[in-house]
């Protein structure tokens, strides 16, 4: 089994830190997501998990070993690559087959792995073809089946369905969440999608500039996140700017908005009149016949819910849902809007400014 | 004013058939995203539109025109390239002036068009700078600027935001849809990413093997699917299969385990094969222990909960039929725990009944 | 600018387009493939002749030595090429090291000289012969030695940039997948890189023997210079000696009629046997079935890892030093003798045919080459493409010798005489670089997104408009780079130009000339000269191309 430790990692290109003095357990069994968006040095991370890069500082343990010199094809690690590489001079059997062809373990086992891979991913009934005269999204499952036939108890997935339709990439992160779990492996999994992270992942370990920025459970980035970034990058928010107008000796807090318009927030530990900024999710505003004054600019079908986009009196853009099955406002109405106390979050105001740090590329 | 019209239009290529009698009718101003998974013809169909593939038989119609004859350059329908396609040569400037000097405008006129141009997409001050200087958001900006400056009326757009992170698109989705409303144009839309279509459309056409297989709004093809095919690609379905024990103004069908479930009103023969889908977000839960599991469909055992964000999703294992999901809102994360037995329902008028599909239920399903 | 328009205009008529597309495939088959497979007719319209010569029992024997010569000798250099070449393709493609460039450069330096100049520098190299008073290894080499060794320096840069291509387009990360499911490098790459290398194997292999096969000017001078030009012929060398005026060339030997009989049979056997082999090359290495059932774990990882790899790195670059750039360089020895007087009237003129013609070539290549290399480009997937794509390839692969007799009667049985020499020696130049600039603009073209062009007619532009300001721009230092390749192999060019017309002076016939009246020292100051020369045009259009680039970049 495989525990993964990274001890002061930091890869440097140059004068360019891809990623600067990381630091990560990973439980045996865990389905850890490394989120980010381009360029924040998740790729340059998973790649020295793996072996296929060596840090120029810091060192990676697998179960209390150091292996970070230990070259890429000891390592025992499977890995699924964003545009799929499976062999395509190969069939599926013999690419699933081709780990255990290179480490000489014999026909026998061959023949056995690659049929019990082929179809724990239902695929066995294509053994025969080759890559490219299935979907992707099938070929996606034959080349994560190859990375689990070399017997490893690591999985790397680096971007593993962001070359595929939106639709089969929500099918394919169940069914990949599904696999690994029954199997017991401690997977790894780089994205952008905050939505992929959220519904495969045991932990996110959220990224920036080469730097973890925040790591919890999907819950805890979603509910109680400790930055206005990750509040913005994980799930969808209204970020008002306010300041600290009241705060009780217990820490209950409340903040006023630009336009004067007070409202009760979570506890804190702000002092009256510092400048902060609360984050409050859409589903977490309500409309009511007093509160923060809006206009409806727009009313978006979001399926099972309407998404009113509107402009509050604050000058802040605020979005709200609407059940699907509910009245829902129309364009030009004004609403009073309320919002779920225990789900305000507030941060410190950012000294850039708001737009710059929930700036995405 | 422009109005697309395309009249049973044909199209293979080596035998695969793209475009198989499909017809469409665009109004003036009208932002609709043609919706389908990787080769259903999707492309071909906004290609036809512009004059860069010719029809076999068909024919296409701007604005009253037959257009079907007609050269690309003369069509006024401008592209917006899934790679953005920034002249590589030229900086941000001459890029978005391209249009302008091709077609010969005076030179102040053309270069007042192009400040215009970029100041709506907020890049002015990059104005010299090189395509690959650039983000991907902001070169998709450009290449909109460049579309935009062009004066044409119709946009086609060939999964603009396809090149993007997920939480950028996101974001471009308003932006990009606001302005095409501001410029009064009428858009195309390809895209395979139904929350995409869903958020950006006024009409979404489902394509699937060169055929338009449902128009309408958002809603309509959200929540009155056509084809079992399209309840489960536009929004996640779980999909059951069982005998139409009875229909009309609500059909009961009974399951292979011998429990009944309902679905809206149909005209659905008792005892023939039917398909029922019900979209995840309108599949609710209740507690065993609650006394309304009673009135409940199906019960089963919580597989695993996930927290998603806005919602979460509630695998549920049914005997005899699979796992069944549940989208719930995300204050419910703390009501149900791996191992709890729960029952099933919904409101049957949310839950879409058909005709068992005659290539088999698999085949229709198939996603891509 | 009102032509322009006017173009501009009539491009958006799909006739217009379709009629000069048309116009550049009968241009491509009248003046380039048919005349360069013309003599093939002359086998029935000169039976009379041709059936002497073959009833000849030396003349028989000696064409059929020669031919077995240029096939053997071809052979067994390409197949050092590849072997030597994979390494040295990984070497510039996968690994990243400070004076790589200059590697580069390095590599691409025999191509730019013309083959006469290679020829008597690795005869000085190796062999040392009697009239040359700069010191060499002096080896007792066999002329077949010699020869091998002599058409692996002109073979070689081509073997390792097209493997270089095809290394580049297989996504390295195949092989990193390999490495994770366990294999070492050695057998990633024997597993998996390779087998993918085929067809660029199929093209260096038909690249490099065709260039072997067809080579003329070096191989003369190079037999000459050992003085076994009338004893050890290959096929080309062979129609050199026959046209060969000076003593002990073949010209004194046999009558105009044995001359030209011969001639037409060793140039039809020489034709027949290219194409049949391009084919058979083409089905064999793509039936090929590169053996993987059997792995040796251990063996792998020894191979991969310490002191192995490094050592064939070493051996691969020493290779390329000893092998190829020494010997090519040798010639500048004679820079510290004491200069002997050249005859510059004689040279420039020389060098002004050459520029003539290897200039209006080159332009002619590029005009009709672009609306070639865009059909074939674009329509890759269908028949028309597939086989303007190979029919390309044609002139290529016929030995220039062999294409220069066939043009000369082709155009001689047009009435074009040896009054004519100059157009006729321009004609066949462009059919055997018109495949350099086409193949070339091929691969550019295919690596731009369609998208560019599909977008700039949706915002307004004509087909001819999208072209000139859009694809054009795009693709132009592939231009200059297939014509800087198209004019070095003009440039260096011996045996078409003889063939067609013995009194043509071009620099290379001058430089061979030279060397038959064995003024050694005189023919290697002119071609250090011409060397001089050639690099300044390259590193100038270079410059300029790399200048744009980087300002594009």
């Amino acid at each position: 089994m495989a525990r993964i430790k990274l001890e002061h990692i930091s890869m440097r290109f140059g004068d360019f830190y891809a990623v600067r003095d990381i630091n990560l357990d990973i439980n045996n069994g865990e389905y850890v997501t490394i989120l980010g968006p381009s360029g924040c040095g998740k790729t340059t991370l998973i790649k020295i998990i793996s072996g296929i890069w060596t840090p120029t500082e810091g060192k990676v343990f697998v179960d209390g070993m150091d292996v970070t010199n230990v070259p890429l094809e000891d390592r025992d690690v499977g890995y699924v690559f964003q545009n799929i590489c499976l062999f395509p001079h190969l069939t599926l059997k013999d690419n699933v087959a081709y780990s255990p062809r290179v480490k000489d373990q014999g026909e026998e086992a061959m023949g056995s792995l690659s049929t019990e891979y082929l179809s724990l991913v239902n695929m066995l009934s294509r053994a025969g073809m080759f890559p490219k005269e299935i979907s992707g999204g099938e070929q996606q499952k034959v080349a994560i089946a190859r990375a689990l036939a070399s017997g490893s108890k690591m999985l790397m997935l680096d971007e593993p369905l962001s070359a595929l339709d939106a639709r089969v990439r929500v099918e394919l992160r169940y069914e990949l969440r599904r696999l690994v779990k029954k199997l017991g492996i401690t997977v790894v999994h780089i994205t952008h999608d905050q939505e992929e992270a959220m519904s495969v992942s045991d932990r996110i370990v959220l990224m920036r500039y080469g730097s973890i920025a925040e790591v919890g459970t999907p819950l805890e980035l979603y509910r109680h996140p400790k930055s206005v970034f990750a509040a913005n990058f994980v799930g969808e928010t209204n970020l008002l700017e306010c300041t600290v107008s009241e705060r009780t000796k217990s820490g209950k807090t409340r903040v006023k908005l630009r336009g004067g318009q007070e409202v009760r927030a979570s506890k804190t530990a702000f002092n009256v009149g510092d400048p902060v900024v609360i984050s409050v999710r859409p589903e977490h505003v309500y409309t009511a016949n007093d509160g923060l004054r809006a206009e409806v600019r727009s009313v978006v079908f979001m399926g099972t819910y309407w998404r009113v986009r509107t402009i509050a009196d604050s000058r802040d853009f605020v979005d709200f849902n609407v059940p699907a099955d509910e009245e829902v406002p129309k364009e030009g109405d004004v609403v009073y809007l309320v919002f779920n106390k225990k789900a305000v979050v507030v941060f410190a105001r950012p000294q850039g400014g708001i737009e710059e740090e929930i700036k995405l590329e | 004013m422009p109005e697309i019209v395309l009249d049973q239009l044909c199209k293979s290529f080596d035998g695969h058939v793209a475009a198989d009698s499909l017809s469409l009718r665009i109004a003036d101003g009208e932002y609709v995203c043609i919706l389908g998974p990787t080769g259903a013809g999707k492309t071909t169909c906004m290609r036809m539109v512009c004059g860069l593939t010719r029809p076999d038989s068909g024919r296409v119609y701007l604005d009253g025109r037959d257009v079907t004859d007609d050269s690309v350059d003369s069509r006024n329908a401008t592209m917006l390239s899934q790679t953005y396609a920034l002249f590589p040569h030229l900086n941000v400037y001459d890029n978005v002036m391209f249009a302008p000097r091709i077609k010969g405008w005076p030179e102040d006129n053309s270069r007042q068009i192009v400040r215009s141009m970029l100041h709506m997409v907020h890049l002015e001050q990059k104005a010299d700078w090189k395509p690959d200087e650039l983000s991907g958001g902001q070169q998709q900006r450009i290449a909109l600027a460049r579309a935009l400056a062009s004066g044409s009326k119709v946009l086609l757009l060939d999964e603009p935001l396809r090149a993007l992170d997920a939480r950028l698109r996101i974001n471009l989705r308003k932006e990009l849809r606001s302005l095409a409303k501001e410029m009064r144009l009428t858009c195309i839309h390809v895209t395979h990413d139904q929350d995409e279509a869903l958020e950006m459309a006024d009409k979404i056409a489902v394509i699937r093997k060169g055929r338009i297989i449902q128009f309408g709004t958002p809603r309509d093809v959200f929540e009155n699917p056509a084809t079992p095919f399209v309840a489960n690609f536009v929004g996640r379905s779980n999909t059951l299969v069982g005998k139409v024990v009875s229909s009309g103004d609500e059909t009961v069908v009974e399951m292979p385990s011998g429990a009944r479930i309902s679905a809206r009103g149909s005209d659905l023969q008792a005892g023939s094969d039917a398909v029922v889908t019900v979209k995840t977000g309108f599949t609710k839960l209740v507690r065993a222990s609650d006394d309304q599991v009673q009135g409940a469909f199906l019960e089963g055992t919580v597989e695993r909960v996930l927290y998603e964000g806005v919602t979460i999703t509630v695998e549920v294992r049914v005997d005899g039929i699979g796992l069944i999901s549940a989208g719930l809102p995300n204050r419910k994360y703390d009501d149900y725990s791996a191992g709890d037995r729960v029952g099933i329902s919904w409101i049957p008028s949310k839950a879409s009944v058909f005709r068992m599909p005659p290539e088999g239920l698999e085949e229709e399903m198939r996603l891509d | 600018m009102s032509l322009l328009k006017r173009i501009d205009e009539l491009s958006g008529s799909s006739k217009v387009r379709k009629a000069w597309f048309s116009f550049a495939c009968a241009i491509f088959l009248v003046v380039i493939v048919i005349p360069s497979i013309f003599v093939v007719t002359n086998l029935v319209t000169d039976w009379d002749l041709v059936s002497m010569v073959a009833q000849d029992e030396a003349i028989r024997s000696t064409i059929i030595g020669a031919v077995a010569n240029s096939f053997s000798i071809a052979l067994i250099v390409t197949v050092i090429d590849i072997l030597v070449g994979l390494p040295m393709a990984w070497i510039m493609v996968r690994k990243d090291f400070s004076g790589k460039k200059w590697l580069d450069t390095l590599l691409d330096m025999p191509l730019a000289f013309p083959t006469a100049v290679l020829g008597i520098s690795v005869v000085m190299f190796w062999v040392a012969p009697e009239g040359v008073n700069i010191p060499g290894l002096g080896l007792n080499l066999s002329p077949y030695m010699l020869l091998v060794l002599l058409h692996i320096l002109f073979t070689y840069p081509y073997m390792v940039r097209s493997l270089s291509a095809i290394l580049e387009q297989i996504d390295p990360n195949y092989e990193t997948a390999a490495m994770t499911l366990g294999a070492s490098r050695w057998t990633a790459v024997r597993t998996i890189t390779i087998p993918l290398f085929r067809a660029g194997l199929a093209t260096g292999f038909i690249l490099c023997f065709a260039r072997s096969l067809s080579e003329t000017g070096g191989t003369y001078i190079a037999l000459s210079m050992m003085d076994v030009k009338s004893s050890f012929f290959t096929g080309p060398s062979f129609i050199s000696w026959l046209k060969d005026t000076e003593p002990g060339g073949g010209a004194l030997m046999y009558s105009s009629d044995e001359m030209m009989g011969a001639q037409i049979l060793i140039s039809v056997v020489m034709i027949v046997l290219a194409l049949i082999l391009l084919i058979v090359v083409r089905r064999l290495i793509a039936r090929f079935h590169f053996p993987m059932d059997k792995v040796w774990p251990e063996l792998g990882r020894k191979v991969s890892r310490g002191a192995l790899p490094k050592a064939k790195d070493f051996v691969t670059i020493a290779f390329l030093i000893v092998v190829v750039l020494l010997p090519a360089f040798y010639i500048f020895m004679y820079l510290a003798e004491p200069a002997s007087d050249i005859d510059y009237g004689g040279l420039l003129g020389s060098i002004g045919i050459s520029f003539l013609v290897a200039g209006v070539a080159v332009v002619v290549d590029i005009l009709i080459g672009i609306p070639m290399a865009m059909y074939i480009a674009r329509h890759k997937g269908q028949k028309l493409g597939q086989l303007l794509d190979s029919v390309v390839n044609v002139p290529l692969i016929i030995p220039t010798t062999a294409l220069g007799v066939s043009l000369a009667l082709f155009w001689g049985s047009l009435g074009l005489d040896s009054t004519f020499a100059l157009l006729l020696v321009i004609l066949g130049h462009i059919s055997f670089t018109y495949p350099l600039v086409v193949r070339n603009l091929v691969g550019a073209i295919e690596e731009v997104d369609p998208a560019y062009e599909e977008v700039a007619m949706t915002l307004g532009a004509k087909p001819f408009q999208a072209f000139r300001k859009v694809l054009f721009p795009i693709v132009k230092s592939a231009v200059i780079a297939g014509g800087i390749l198209a004019f070095t192999r003009s440039l260096g060019e011996t045996g078409a130009t003889l063939a067609i017309s013995p009194t043509m002076n071009t620099v290379p016939v001058y430089i061979t000339n030279l060397v038959n009246q064995h003024a050694y020292s005189e023919a290697a100051m002119c071609s250090i000269v011409l060397i001089l020369i050639c690099f300044v045009i390259i590193f100038g259009l270079r410059m300029i191309t790399n200048r744009r680039s980087r300002r594009n970049a």
